[in-house]
């Protein structure tokens, strides 16, 4: 087990190593941030001094040493268009986007697991095609039309909601729901499937046969198995929720990590891009070898397959 | 994704014979989505005959025309125009064969990298696997918008590069699921007795595992056929998708969406209900494959 | 399950509770103007010294620091924190005398040595430039400040004391010494009408009154800018009055903007012009080297109708790449749309029937608005274009490496003059000049130290004409920025600077009595 446990940390290790590498590169070929940084038609001077003081006249090889220097020192470097640490921004959004992740969650659990359950349940009823339509419409529409439609509705139409920004619970609820929803036919599907792989199961029909009621035996039985995935899952998409909400971020002026990300890319800010992309790499490599290994616990035989 | 449970022997999978169709029992067919892809299709084939205007070349006096039902609409622009005045419903038509290609495209380009990847990352094993899944975890420790923006800025946007950018970043869910496969299908006894009878290693992956290993992907292309619809849309929202002035339903949809508050919502409400509708049928389609192919395959 | 799920619920509703006071309690709210911002908004913009040359950070400089002499209502130069200045018969000495008594939020007197400082410690855009012409800075007393040139310059004060440059922005010596930059950027102290409340990077800047302001105490107590990157969203929050001023509204949003009760339409202008250039023109063999064919083009493009369709009318068509308002401006006959006499000339040039003109390029953040349009016009006089927009860095970068072909379109939003602008864009060895032609840039090695203005002014008008002449470019539009403004600004400070693109001065701003 120890072995185990020891080798995927091995190889988490490698993935990110793989990524520092990648995310390095490729933002360096996606081209120069200078431009960008000053009107077009400044001068080749300015762009030459500006070159300079963001390091990138330098090798690429010199500028990968530094940049894995100074991220073994913790340092991500420093922002080229807001000139400050990108770990310190990066921190300062950071409780938004997990605030924004946590409640998406919830309304994306709140709509795939009774959505999953009806559907096992009431295999081809209306409860099932319903719900299942429900959830799936989540993932057919685009999260910045569904933004802009709740923006009309709540915001301008009916005045309840703020259109963006965020400081209150209310501020958080529409970003969360146009995440969440995209998120919710996920859980559905899994909830669906593994509902039914445990009523089907021995101990499920051995319920019914000791003459428990249906509703308890769904419940109490067949409900609690059927979630452990159905978390798993949860948990994972939890890390993506955190890290990719770009769309949903930028629609509704949520200041999180996705913003933070899309700026990041729209200017060729390099050090907050391969900051706000190898954190999420590592969160996510991080939440796979947990989960790797919690079912190497549970199921042995995981261990031996490579 | 990497949850992984142990993959049993799937029951449909079960049958060690080569290239065949899937055996389905076509109860509960998805009728209603079948005929919405059949007809997105037939769109998009014979879009040059059906479409009444050039998609592309509006004239900037007839600007935000309203469908023809609407006071200020007209026959001659049935679904109105957009804000270069070009012809909503053609731009539709020819849509439909932009959002085919490249979700078409994208899926099959992701899934034979994909399931080909997987297969050999799943029976050669050894270093061969290794190297694939380690490439394969960075892949998916970067997540997919970040990556398509990054080549799209790269490459630069066309329709072309965007299925290669679709593809490129979605190829790794196949990876996963397929290799998953395979890693129990070559415990099985018709894989093992190809050995036993001198088969090599490229015959029986091919063979013996690609057809197995077909439904799954079959499957899961069909589900991802939205995600990459919806991805394409997201793009044009960043500045990065499409570019105009190809009528991509995603284009059509982060452009028209200016439109919308002030009262054009046709350039955003039909785009809309396109993508709605082909992701929707798409993936009910899938579903129903889903179960009837392969009830093993969970998420996604 | 219901356990865990209640008790993620409840952990949710935590984290919520714990989230809710972050909105900081705001003076009354008749004190409080808010703005949605299109841009981040980064604390770089704190500092004058690092003003990289675009606009954005002035909208943040005019409200937290003042400048020696700044672009004001009506004025291009207009004395602030020095009371006026006079040129040595020589050309050489620049001298400045300084207000009174002036203070900045942290209560210290400014002086001589404070601007000299400044500039000494300038660093952004031009800089190096600025630092070649400027051989010294001398502070005789502590009301006086003399530039001393290494030769005579005559665009001193346009790099000095407009947004060229942010030389002219004054910041305390003492202060800057003590928290040195990084700290200076974290707690900012000016001599601007407005002090630094708090700052969240990118999402929003709270800004309060500073009552000792050396012009007039301002209006309004507090001014918030918070950053609204989508547009839809700007003018959903203007709507329902989370904000009162909303940048950069554009197309079918700035119509229905016009159309809604209590919210006004405000165009700025900067000095920001878009235009065409068929870089194929230096090409011997492309047809775009016969003078006609570019003259065509240009007949081509209803530029009124794309003003309409892209900024309700408010812009203007524009017949030269060189914005109307900059300095030694020469205005081209205005361009004409006549398709008709387009045809003939392209007919005249031997294209009867047209001819495949390959792509016009352009960045797909700016690009599209004229860049479609265009293609359907030029298309229509059988000029067979494509569109090929780019991803903005890409593009920009691809065009100064001369790798496009085509037509290109530019926009540029530079300050400077007409010969900040001629040099990049017209004169050989500018970063997007694909060719040129030797007389020009001939006139123009003439006019770069010349100090008589009306000498100087007849040679840029000399080469204007000749670029206009030449057909080099296809002008298309000056462009306006629309904003709206909400009910509860009675003075909103838009275009009120001219060439300035955002609200300012701040300390006029008012808000309507209720």
């Amino acid at each position: 087990m120890r072995r185990f446990v020891l080798r995927r940390m091995a190889y988490a290790a490698l993935s990110l190593i793989l990524l520092s590498v990648t995310i390095f590169l490729f933002v360096r070929v996606t081209g120069d941030p200078t431009v960008l940084l000053v009107e077009p038609g400044a001068s080749q001077a300015d762009l030459e001094a500006l070159r300079h003081d963001l390091g990138l006249d330098r090798s690429l090889v010199v500028q990968y040493g530094t940049f894995v220097r100074d991220l073994l020192h913790g340092d991500f470097g420093r922002s080229f268009y807001y000139r400050m640490p990108v770990l310190e921004l990066y921190l300062s959004r950071l409780p938004n986007s997990l605030l924004l992740a946590v409640v998406a969650m919830a309304f994306s659990l709140i709509i795939g697991i009774p959505s999953g359950i009806m559907a096992a349940v009431r295999v081809g009823g209306w409860w099932d095609s319903g719900g299942k339509m429900f959830a799936l419409l989540g993932l057919s529409m685009p999260s910045f039309w569904v933004g802009l439609l709740l923006i009309l509705f709540f915001s301008v139409y009916l005045g309840w909601l703020h259109s963006s920004g965020s400081g209150t619970v209310l501020h958080v609820l529409m970003p969360a729901f146009a995440l969440g929803w995209y998120f919710a036919a996920a859980h559905m599907r899994l909830t669906r499937s593994s509902m039914l792989e445990v009523l089907g199961s021995e101990y499920v029909k051995l319920a019914r046969l000791k003459g428990l009621s249906e509703l308890r035996v769904i419940a109490k039985h067949a409900f609690k198995n059927a979630l452990i995935p159905v978390l798993t899952l949860a948990g994972i998409n939890l890390v993506l929720m955190v890290n990719v909400a770009i769309v949903v971020e930028t629609v509704f002026a949520w200041p999180g990590i996705g913003r933070l990300l899309a700026e990041g890319i729209a200017f060729r800010d390099f050090p907050i891009v391969q900051a706000t992309v190898l954190l999420a790499g590592a969160m996510i490599v991080v939440v796979n070898l947990v989960v790797d290994v919690l079912y190497a616990v549970i199921d042995p035989r995981i261990r031996y397959e490579r | 994704m990497s949850v992984s449970p142990a993959p049993s022997p799937s029951p449909v999978a079960s049958a060690p014979v080569a290239w065949r169709l899937p055996r389905v029992n076509l109860e509960g067919l998805p009728t209603v989505p079948i005929a919405i892809l059949a007809l997105l299709i037939f769109l998009a084939v014979f879009a040059e005959f059906v479409a009444p205007h050039n998609p592309e070349i509006g004239t900037l006096s007839q600007r935000f025309r309203p469908p023809a039902w609407l006071a200020g609409g007209s026959s001659e622009h049935l679904l109105g125009t957009d804000h270069i005045g070009r012809d909503v419903l053609s731009r539709l038509i020819f849509g439909a064969r932009v959002s085919m290609i490249v979700g078409f495209m994208a899926v099959i380009f992701a899934g034979v990298v994909g399931t080909g990847l997987g297969i050999l990352s799943g029976y050669l094993g050894g270093w061969v696997d290794q190297v694939i899944m380690r490439i394969t975890d960075a892949w998916l420790a970067l997540p997919a918008l970040t990556f398509a923006i990054f080549l799209a800025a790269i490459v630069g946007p066309s329709e072309f590069n965007i299925v290669i950018i679709l593809g490129i970043v979605y190829w790794t869910r196949y990876a996963r699921v397929i290799r998953g496969e395979v890693l129990s299908l070559k415990e099985r006894d018709f894989v093992r007795l190809a050995v036993v009878a001198g088969c090599s290693k490229w015959t029986i992956m091919r063979r013996h595992l690609l057809p197995n290993v077909l439904n799954s992907a079959i499957v899961l292309a069909t589900l991802m056929l939205g995600v990459v619809i919806v991805t394409e849309a997201a793009l044009s929202f960043l500045g990065v998708g499409v570019p105009p002035p190809k009528p991509a339903w995603g284009l059509m949809l982060a452009d028209g969406k200016k439109g919308l508050m002030a009262g054009y919502w046709w350039l955003t409400v039909l785009p809309g209900l396109c993508i709605v509708m082909m992701v929707l049928a798409a993936n009910l389609l899938g579903d129903w494959l889903r179960v009837k192919l392969d009830p093993q395959l969970r998420q996604l | 399950m219901t356990r865990l799920l209640r008790s993620a619920l409840c952990a949710s509703l935590v984290v919520l509770a714990l989230a809710a006071p972050v909105r900081p309690a705001l003076a009354a709210p008749e004190g409080t103007l808010t703005w949605a911002v299109h841009i981040s908004l980064a604390p770089t913009y704190f500092d004058p010294a690092e003003t990289p040359g675009l606009i954005t950070p002035f909208m943040v400089l005019y409200a937290l620091h003042d400048a020696a002499a700044k672009p004001m209502p009506g004025q291009a130069f207009a004395p602030s924190l020095a009371e006026s200045w006079n040129l040595s018969k020589d050309g050489l000495v620049w001298e400045f005398v300084l207000r009174k008594n002036v203070r900045f939020h942290n209560g210290e007197t400014m002086t001589a040595e404070d601007v000299k400082f400044s500039f000494e410690r300038y660093r952004g855009a031009g800089a190096k430039l600025l630092k070649e012409k400027v051989v010294g800075v001398e502070t005789p007393d502590p009301h006086r400040v003399r530039f001393r040139l290494k030769q005579p310059w005559p665009d001193f004060m346009t790099f000095y004391a407009t947004p060229a440059t942010g030389a002219a922005w004054v910041v305390p010596k003492k202060y800057v010494e003590k928290v040195g930059d990084e700290g200076f950027k974290k707690a900012p102290v000016g001599a601007g009408p407005y002090k630094f409340v708090s700052f969240r990077p990118g999402v929003e800047l709270v800004l309060e009154a500073h009552e000792g302001y050396w012009r007039k105490v301002p209006n309004v107590k507090t001014l918030v800018l918070k950053v609204i990157p989508d547009e839809a969203t700007r003018l959903a929050a203007l709507k329902r009055g989370e904000v009162d001023i909303a940048y950069s509204i554009t197309g079918p949003l700035a119509e229905e903007l016009k159309r809604t009760p209590g919210l006004t339409l405000k165009p700025t202008y900067m000095p920001f012009t878009s235009w065409l250039v068929p870089v194929e023109q230096w090409d011997p063999k492309s047809p775009w080297h016969d003078r006609r064919v570019r003259l065509a083009a240009n007949l081509a493009i209803d530029r009124d109708g794309i003003n309409q369709a892209a900024y309700l009318g408010l812009a203007k068509p524009a017949s030269s790449i060189i914005p109307s308002q900059m300095e030694y401006f020469w205005q081209p006959p205005a361009p004409g749309y006549d398709p008709a006499q387009a045809k003939k000339l392209l007919a005249e040039a031997g294209y009867p029937n047209g001819f495949d003109a390959g792509n016009l390029s352009g960045d797909m953040i700016y690009g599209s608005a004229i860049g479609e349009p265009s293609v359907n016009y030029l298309n229509a006089i059988g000029i067979r274009v494509r569109l090929h927009l780019m991803e903005r860095a890409a593009y920009y970068a691809e065009y100064g490496e001369k790798k496009l072909r085509g037509i290109l379109y530019t926009g540029s939003a530079a300050f400077g003059n007409a010969a900040t602008r001629l040099e990049s864009y017209v004169i050989g060895g500018g970063r997007y000049v694909y060719g040129s032609h030797p007389d020009m840039d001939g006139l123009y090695s003439e006019q770069v130290n010349e100090t008589n203005l009306r000498v100087r002014q007849q040679i840029l008008t000399k080469i204007q004409q000749m670029a206009h002449e030449r057909a080099m470019f296809i002008p298309v539009m000056e462009t306006a920025f629309l904003n709206g403004v909400g009910p509860r600004a009675e003075v909103h400070g838009l275009n009120v600077i001219p060439g300035f693109a955002y609200s300012a001065p701040y300390e006029d701003l008012k808000l309507r009595k209720k």
